[in-house]
């Protein structure tokens, strides 16, 4: 007995231990290019180059389509992509330097995001990473001379702070995750799945689709670095809409996310998700249009996530402080009270579940090459920091793991898990009371309750408009008197920032999960938005924009060949 | 979503799928197949006419209902549909790229795309040639490619409405647009044309994936052995499918269409920084009657020697005179010269933009453009010629009409334009010419087999000493041939941009020649790079010398695209030209006008084998 555990220990060890040491044929390829090519280019008089990093994405993905019962042929298919980040002059000025000019500021690209082979083929590796290394090197020299010029003709920046943060070097090396995904069974479940909405003829389109993948980023910089890691994702999105008698195109959604495909929710869960999408598709078709309104509403946890990451989560972006283009809502806000003072909110990348739902921002190193950690932006209503990459601004010189990107784009902060606590937080009921109190307190007749919301966008420059729009789905009005809940169509969140923050009274004790995609100027990167529902004392909705366009002229064609008798064929 | 970098940001579960959801699959299935015709199956006259029995297919079916029902369309005041047709085109591909001996992409996908179109008022004046509609008012995502009843009833349902609200809405903008038009000579905007029903199977696509993988990696692999090159890629294509029609006059096609290709490309830099290109292209419409793997290793490993030499080769200079296209090159010359003004350009009606500048050969139908000799047909039906497999047959065009041999010019004299179902000045009533969709319910119009001939040839490998002959009588110290053309081009967007605009005005800019060779007096040969034509138009062709007596064919595939630029136009189509060699007179050659980007700093990689 005694001597099976360690035995079996060992055993482990060892496995893990090939597993971990698994000798990378593309990383091997990835430093020593890396090391040939800056011994070369630091040592070019012009403009030599101080720091150098590849970073390759390689993506494996299978997904399904259906439609009432019928599949497309299954997606798959495995690509690399190729980062080279170059940087000339020093780390006080280079050639990620932000230029100021009309429309706003700019940091240059240098990346194309160049297909790699997914082979582990030395040669055709290497001669890529030299091509676009030179490209890189050659629009990084240029664009040093240019902002050089920009720098000796315009006024001083506000912010001076130097280009580039200096991080201790990561390694670590991973296991490339496989991509697990039964595609016989995931036809034949999505089929049964989407065949559901037969069942709705109210329903004019539908569409469930089921998609598994893995990412492994390998990374490798002149500061030693060296990175292997990786992450899958799997997601289940059913989607309908319809068209309303007078025009207004209406649409409903559920998604589902999970680390892998097998740890999607069970067909007994993705069945009520379809009815439920169908169900209340079919509900919205019959509700009244919302009218403008200000006053009380409840956010849910799902619409309050989507609130706060635009509202809050765009604007501690780091390098928005230093961009004289941007609005800079919290630039100068460090150490002062932005939220309520029961609010906190945390960017947390280690975090991977909330309860039992797989959070979809989670990663173990940036995008530079930097180790994620939870980062507390807000500690009771207090700010207490940006969200971080390697360009440092005015009293943060560094990195919080949180420079981003999608292949082909240059890093930029982004969020990852945004998690919203509260220390004001009251159970559901009391909070709905609450909004009904509130409502009678201004004499509206009725509050507003979000209970799903398919995504929002912000504003954050200051040429634009600094505003955000969230697009509630589902919004019921809640009558001061006593009459059931009533679901409205057609609105449209808006408002400013600063002004809605002061605006929160309390939360509910649940949070909920808002598992997304988020785009910016470094492309779209998984993020995700956790909350308690919060109750907010006055809100603007406005009308949505709708179509003027007739619902379909002639029936739908198969009911009415059955109700008829006809079998079609007519000429 | 892609709104990058313009201070808005955006977060949506719906459409924010990413690389995780149907974000991928719609990029797959929103792009336009390439369709394919087949030459090569036996044509009964059985299968024309009206009396073969409907198609019992899910997919005719559904379209054939869909179709008769959606006649009663109609909102009040506004006119009921006249024509409607649905067009369809299938394709199953496997496609592979590879660099240098690894695989960049390997990938197998089937998919559907329709062409609906609703034609309101009547065969004078309709909505179509009138600014671009629009889109899809439903959120359908892809074509089933199921075959189930029901599921393809709904779509066509749906996709129909959608067509017919915008028919209604685009006949009364344009007749809006009119009124303040002089409508005198007016001409009819759709032609009439006979019902035809003929159903042809598709074929399964049968591809053996993991060697053709290994095939196009190991010829990727050739370029490791050229460290000056610097870019290359090798990639195959291997579809099946074709193309569905049914239309509201009663027409019911199906046609097949196969095509396999593989594409080697590569690039170098000169000394002097310009870049040279060159590139190997491998045709056939059965995989099995590919080329076979020797064969191209041997053509690819001569192309990147070729490569080389370019790379290490002096720039060419202005010359005026006389100059030799061989084989390949002629084709490629006949193909754009003469392939690319045969089509006739409506211009869109309401003032809607300019349309295409007026081609070479418009209005110059019974004039000479070819010297007396030439004869020139277009011929669809032939399956080959003087023993080689011909590439661009096909029998019937996209809008269900014939395609029969055509004679482009005859004893030098030009003959016919190639022809759709849109009138054209002095034209109505299609030749079966229709091979591109072309927006708002039309077709563009390409050629099949071009077959350029003359009656008087001198053996072709006279043709050199002919040329030298020419020099010594006009006191020349060197003539120019051509070996082959950058054509269908691989250039980049900018340095096709560039070498159009170096020939301001041409309606139909030609490409750069690749193999360019001065020859002097005694003979020898120089390579040169960077020259590039000037005023090379269809009218050049009047001043042809002499005509060889070979017969060089060229298989392409065929686009609307400017120099038939590889991945500029999704919807691309065989085509075959074969002609002569021939010595053109007094051409004008000059520098082309490149950038020139310094060498790298660092030396090229060493191969590791």
């Amino acid at each position: 007995m005694t001597l099976k555990i360690p035995l079996r220990l060992a055993l482990l060890f060892a496995l893990a231990f090939s597993g971990y040491a698994q000798h990378s044929v593309l990383l091997d390829a990835m430093s020593q290019e890396l090391d040939r090519n800056f011994n070369v280019l630091k040592k070019n008089a012009d403009t030599p180059a101080y720091f150098m990093s590849y970073e390759v994405t390689e993506v494996e993905y299978r997904s399904l389509n259906a439609t009432l019962g019928t599949v497309e042929p299954l997606n798959e298919g495995r690509r690399r992509a190729l980062d080279v980040s170059v940087r000339v002059g020093t780390p006080q000025l280079d050639n990620y330097h932000r230029v100021r000019g009309q429309g706003g500021a700019n940091q240059g690209r240098f990346t194309s995001g160049s297909a790699l082979t997914f082979e582990d083929s030395v040669d055709s590796i290497k001669r890529r990473l030299w091509l676009d290394t030179d490209s890189a090197y050659r629009a990084a020299s240029e664009r040093l001379i240019r902002i050089k010029t920009n720098s000796q003709v315009r006024v001083a920046e506000a912010d001076d702070s130097a280009d580039f943060s200096s991080e201790p070097p990561s390694v670590f090396e991973q296991k490339p995750i496989e991509l697990k995904f039964d595609a016989n069974a995931w036809r034949e479940r999505v089929r049964k799945l989407s065949a559901r909405f037969e069942n709705y003829p109210s329903v004019l389109t539908s569409h469930v689709a089921v998609a598994s993948q893995t990412d492994t980023r390998y990374f490798v910089n002149t500061e030693g670095s060296r990175i292997r890691h990786g992450r899958g994702f799997a997601r289940v999105v059913i989607t309908a809409s319809a068209k309303a008698s007078d025009g207004t195109d209406l649409s409903t959604f559920e998604t589902f996310e999970a680390v892998e495909a097998s740890g999607l929710p069970s067909e007994e869960t993705l069945n009520a998700a379809v009815d439920r999408v169908a169900n209340d598709l079919t509900h919205l078709l019959k509700a009244p249009d919302a009218e403008p309104f200000v006053g009380p509403a409840i956010f849910s946890g799902r619409a309050a996530g989507v609130f706060f990451h635009e509202i809050f989560g765009h604007r501690v972006e780091g390098h928005r402080q230093k961009d004289e283009s941007e609005g800079q809502t919290f630039t100068k806000s460090v150490g002062t009270k932005v939220l309520p003072d029961f609010l906190s909110v945390v960017f947390d990348p280690t975090r991977r579940k909330i309860g039992n739902v797989d959070l979809n921002g989670w990663y173990d190193y940036d995008d530079e090459g930097v180790k994620a950690r939870p980062v507390t932006a807000v500690e009771n209503g207090i700010l207490k920091t940006f969200l971080m990459s390697r360009s440092p601004i005015k009293g943060f010189d560094h990195s919080n793991g949180h420079g981003r990107r999608e292949p082909g784009l240059e890093v930029v902060s982004r969020q990852s898990n945004l998690i919203v606590q509260s220390a004001k937080a009251v159970p559901e009921a009391t909070l709905r009371q609450m909004l009904i109190d509130e409502a009678k307190r201004q004499n509206k007749p009725y509050g507003l309750y979000f209970e799903d919301i398919t995504g929002g966008f912000t504003t954050t420059q200051r040429a634009g408009l600094q505003a955000f729009k969230v697009i509630p789905v589902i919004v019921y009005r809640v009558y001061t008197d006593g009459r059931p809940d009533e679901l409205v169509r057609g609105a449209d969140i808006v408002g400013t920032p600063l002004a809605s923050f002061a605006k929160i009274l309390a939360t509910g004790d649940k949070p909920e999960v808002f598992n997304g995609y988020c785009g910016a100027e470094s492309g779209s990167v998984p993020v995700s938005a956790v909350s308690p529902s919060i109750l907010v004392s006055e809100i603007e909705i406005e009308k949505k924009a709708k179509s003027n366009d007739r619902p379909p002229l002639l029936s739908e064609p198969t009911v009415m060949e059955g109700k008829s008798g006809d079998k079609g064929g007519m000429r | 979503m892609s709104n990058r970098g313009a201070g808005t940001r955006a977060c949506r579960a719906e459409t924010h799928l990413g690389a995780c959801g149907r974000q991928q699959h719609r990029s797959a299935s929103a792009r336009v197949p390439a369709p394919r015709l087949l030459a090569g199956l036996f044509l009964t006259l059985a299968a024309f006419g009206q009396d073969a029995p409907p198609s019992n297919e899910p997919l005719f079916r559904a379209m054939r209902d869909e179709l008769a029902r959606s006649r009663q369309l109609s909102i009040p005041n506004l006119e009921s549909p006249y024509y409607i047709e649905y067009g369809i085109d299938e394709q199953e591909t496997f496609s592979a790229a590879a660099s240098l001996g690894g695989l960049l992409s390997q990938k197998r996908e089937r998919f559907r795309t329709p062409f609906i179109f609703v034609r309101v008022g009547d065969y004078k004046f309709d909505n179509s040639n009138f600014g671009g509609g629009r889109g899809s008012a439903y959120d359908l995502e892809a074509f089933p490619i199921e075959n189930s009843y029901p599921v393809l009833r709904r779509y066509l349902w749906l996709e129909t409405d959608s067509a017919y609200k915008g028919a209604v809405e685009a006949i009364s903008r344009k007749r809006a647009a009119n009124r303040n038009v002089n409508q005198n000579d007016r001409i009819d905007d759709f032609a009439h044309a006979e019902p035809l029903h003929f159903i042809r199977d598709f074929k399964p696509l049968v591809v053996d994936e993991s060697s053709w993988a290994n095939r196009i990696r190991s010829l990727s692999g050739i370029f490791t052995k050229f460290p000056e090159i610097q870019e290359s890629s090798v990639d195959l294509e291997v579809t099946e499918g074709g193309h569905y029609l049914e239309n509201s006059e009663g027409t019911e096609v199906k046609t097949p269409e196969s095509v396999t290709m593989v594409r080697a490309r590569a690039s170098a830099q000169a000394p002097d920084g310009s870049t040279v290109r060159d590139f190997a292209f491998f045709h056939a419409l059965d995989p099995k009657a590919m080329v076979d793997e020797a064969d191209m290793t041997r053509e690819v490993t001569t192309m990147a020697q070729n490569l080389v030499a370019m790379a290490h080769a002096p720039k060419g200079e202005d010359y005026n005179g006389p100059v030799l296209f061989e084989g390949q090159a002629s084709a490629q010359l006949f193909a754009q010269i003469l392939g690319e003004n045969l089509t006739l350009v409506r211009r869109p009606e309401g003032g809607r933009g300019a349309g295409a500048p007026p081609g070479d050969l418009d209005g110059r139908v019974g004039a000479r453009v070819l010297p007396e000799s030439f004869d020139v047909v277009d011929d669809p039906s032939l399956k080959e010629y003087k023993g080689k497999t011909l590439f661009g047959g096909y029998e019937i065009d996209r809008e269900g009409v014939p395609a029969k041999r055509l004679q482009i010019v005859e004893k030098g004299i030009f003959k016919n334009f190639l022809l759709t179902r849109q009138p054209v000045k002095g034209y109505e009533g299609s030749n079966g010419r229709a091979r591109y969709p072309a927006g708002g319910g039309t077709s563009a119009a390409g050629i099949s087999n071009l077959i350029v001939t003359s009656s008087e040839t001198v053996p072709a490998g006279e043709m050199k000493k002919k040329l030298l002959d020419l020099l010594q009588s006009r006191n020349k110290p060197y003539g120019i041939i051509i070996r082959k053309l950058d054509f269908p081009s691989t250039a980049s967007l900018e340095e096709a941009r560039r070498v159009a605009s170096a020939q301001q005005g041409a309606a139909h800019p030609v490409s750069v020649p690749l193999l360019i060779y001065k020859v002097y007096a005694d003979g020898h040969e120089e390579l040169v790079r960077g020259v590039q034509f000037h005023g090379l138009t269809a009218r050049s062709l009047r001043d042809i010398l002499m005509a060889g007596d070979d017969a060089a064919e060229l298989d392409f595939m065929d686009s609307p695209a400017p120099f038939d630029l590889i991945g500029l136009s999704n919807f691309t189509m065989e085509a075959s030209v074969v002609a002569p060699s021939v010595l053109i007179d007094e051409l004008e050659l000059r520098p082309t006008d490149d950038e020139q980007p310094k060498l790298p700093l660092v030396p090229a990689p060493e191969i590791s084998h």
